[in-house]
């Protein structure tokens, strides 16, 4: 006769399957298993005397998050951010270009490349997992094949840096703008796109000071199986700043 | 089956050591990183790329002046103004070499006559061929605009920022200028580039002029670009709109990122020297054919010239103050 599985709370064979009594030692058994056993304080004890120790070293020393149930601590939560556009302008090249059909088609260039450079910047500067590890590989993905050694040796102007994740704690977006410069082929179709940008986030050092990180400069677009940077023109001047003060009703993704 | 109790009590010691060590090590490794790293710089950085050419290989262009007027057709007027523009750019230098307009030449198909009447004759492929055959040099590109063109051209870019060399005063062109770096609107930078009447050289001083818009245009183009790169889109479009040309919208675009990294003073402005004569008739020039072939073949191996085979000024005796 094959016994049916007692339907169990767990998963494992061992407790939720066995159909075997457990097997009852008797006295002298017992007492001999009791005599080499070793008491849990031996053990607990010390390891929580070392446990201790080590929290008190990391604390008066200013140290790292002290991490809870083995996790690292770090919050891995990609801040939403989206710039403002705030203008997009026709360049014609034809004498006899309809302006207004022109400008009407840049802002919709304007809007057909905004994404691209939103997830840039997200991934240059915001994305935890990419500064944290110094691998910003998603970034050059907006750059043209011709252009990506340039990107590639301009890491640390381009992006937070290959050590921010050794710098930072957290860095939370500011305000970012964009205006476009639409130049326009014979036939109206949007030929060459000039981004001129500005961003700002603050970056939180792990020491508790902050850093305001500021990105200018201009991103030259052509639509080469989608909009790729071709060209660049990128200016960093950050700066000390104080912590931001909370406002409930500021914006957290753009200005 | 169960787990004895002793070793129930190892594992759990086991895992609470591990557990404590692993924490340990998780919250200090990134402390000692940074402690190990250098210090965040605060510094202005700067981070830049553009597509230019960088080959060794010259590129020439033939840059026509029409005389048409604003009702006027461009391509079946008179090419009164005829420059090879030749750039390396490898070496970010370039050459412009004004050719007169009444250089007595062959014309393709047609025989001698003065060069400017090759537009008229069979439009700027002719005028290209007609350069070609004189010089033995192949052009890339041909760019040509008229009096309207100029003028909007240069009102496009708000106007062209000249060193004038020398005072002008001639009522046939409305050159009046005073020496001195100026901005000039688009109807002053016609008349700068037309004036020949008080012009010692006459035509060939002005030839030469006409390139010293082209290289106060280079200059201009340069300064603007590097202060806001968009400003090249501006440039191409107030060119693309009032010049005819073969050059493609991508070859120009990449042609403007190599004009943004060649200097106003790399650029050698000369015009092919010769002497006026007549011809049945016609007031014509006679090219020095030494100087002709001199120069042709210099610019044919990288598009620049050597310092020995640079021709006079025709200006020379008004920059020079004599």
């Amino acid at each position: 006769m094959v016994a049916a599985p007692l339907p169990g709370r767990y998963p494992s064979r061992v407790l939720s399957n066995s159909t075997k009594p457990p097997v009852q030692a008797n006295r002298t058994e017992r007492a001999s298993r009791k005599k080499g056993r070793t008491p849990i304080a031996l053990f607990a004890i010390p390891a929580a005397i070392v446990a201790v120790i080590v929290v008190l070293i990391l604390v008066l020393s200013g140290g790292a998050d002290i991490p809870i149930l083995g996790g690292n601590g770090e919050d891995d939560e990609v801040p939403a951010f989206d710039f403002n556009v705030k203008k997009a302008s026709a360049v014609a090249t034809v004498g006899d270009a309809d302006l207004a059909a022109l400008t009407a088609s840049a802002e919709q260039t304007s809007q057909d490349i905004t994404p691209t450079i939103d997830d840039l910047f997200t991934n240059a500067f915001l994305d935890p997992t990419n500064w944290r590890e110094g691998d910003y590989e998603e970034v050059f993905e907006a750059f043209a094949e011709d252009a990506v050694p340039a990107a590639q040796q301009s890491v640390e102007t381009l992006t937070l840096g290959a050590t921010a994740g050794d710098l930072f704690e957290d860095v939370e977006p500011d305000k970012g703008s964009l205006a476009y410069d639409v130049l326009f082929d014979p036939e109206a179709n949007p030929d060459t796109a000039v981004v001129t940008f500005h961003f700002v986030a603050v970056g939180e050092r792990k020491d508790g000071t902050f850093v305001k990180l500021v990105s200018d400069g201009q991103f030259f677009l052509r639509d080469i199986d989608g909009w790729t940077i071709t060209a660049f023109d990128v200016t960093r001047s950050d700066r000390e700043t104080q912590p931001p003060t909370p406002s409930p009703s500021a914006s957290p993704s753009s200005s | 089956m169960t787990i004895a109790p002793r070793r129930r009590a190892c594992v759990l010691a086991a895992l609470l050591v591990a557990w404590v060590a692993g924490s340990v090590l998780g919250a200090t490794r990134p402390a000692e990183r940074a402690a190990a790293a250098p210090l965040f710089q605060i510094e202005p950085a700067h981070a830049e790329f553009a597509p230019v050419l960088d080959g060794s290989q010259p590129i020439f262009v033939l840059v026509i002046g029409s005389d048409a007027r604003p009702d006027q057709p461009v391509e079946s007027q008179r090419a009164d103004s005829l420059h090879i523009l030749t750039i390396n750019p490898a070496r970010h230098k370039a050459t412009i070499v004004g050719i007169p307009r009444d250089a007595y030449v062959e014309l393709p198909g047609s025989g001698q006559n003065k060069i400017n009447t090759a537009l008229f004759f069979g439009g700027p492929d002719l005028v290209v061929a007609t350069v070609e055959q004189l010089t033995g040099l192949t052009f890339d590109y041909w760019a040509m605009t008229g009096f309207a063109g100029f003028e909007a051209m240069i009102d496009g870019v708000e106007g062209l920022v000249v060193d004038v060399p020398f005072a002008m005063d001639d009522q046939a062109s409305r050159a009046f200028f005073e020496p001195g770096v100026q901005r000039l609107a688009g109807n002053d930078a016609l008349a700068f580039g037309r004036n020949r009447h008080d012009l010692p050289a006459g035509d060939f001083g002005r030839s030469e002029n006409q390139g010293l818009l082209m290289v106060s245009a280079l200059g201009q183009f340069k300064k603007e670009y590097t202060k806001d790169p968009s400003r090249m889109l501006i440039w191409v479009g107030s060119f693309l709109s009032n010049v005819q040309t073969s050059l493609p919208l991508d070859e120009l675009m990449t042609l403007a990122f190599t004009g943004t990294a060649i200097n106003q003073n790399a650029v050698t402005n000369v015009v092919f020297p010769g002497g006026t004569g007549m011809v049945g008739g016609l007031s014509v020039v006679q090219l020095d054919q030494t100087a002709l072939a001199t120069i042709s073949s210099d610019l044919a191996d990288d598009g620049l010239l050597k310092k020995k085979n640079i021709p006079p000024s025709p200006n020379a005796s008004l920059t020079s103050g004599e």
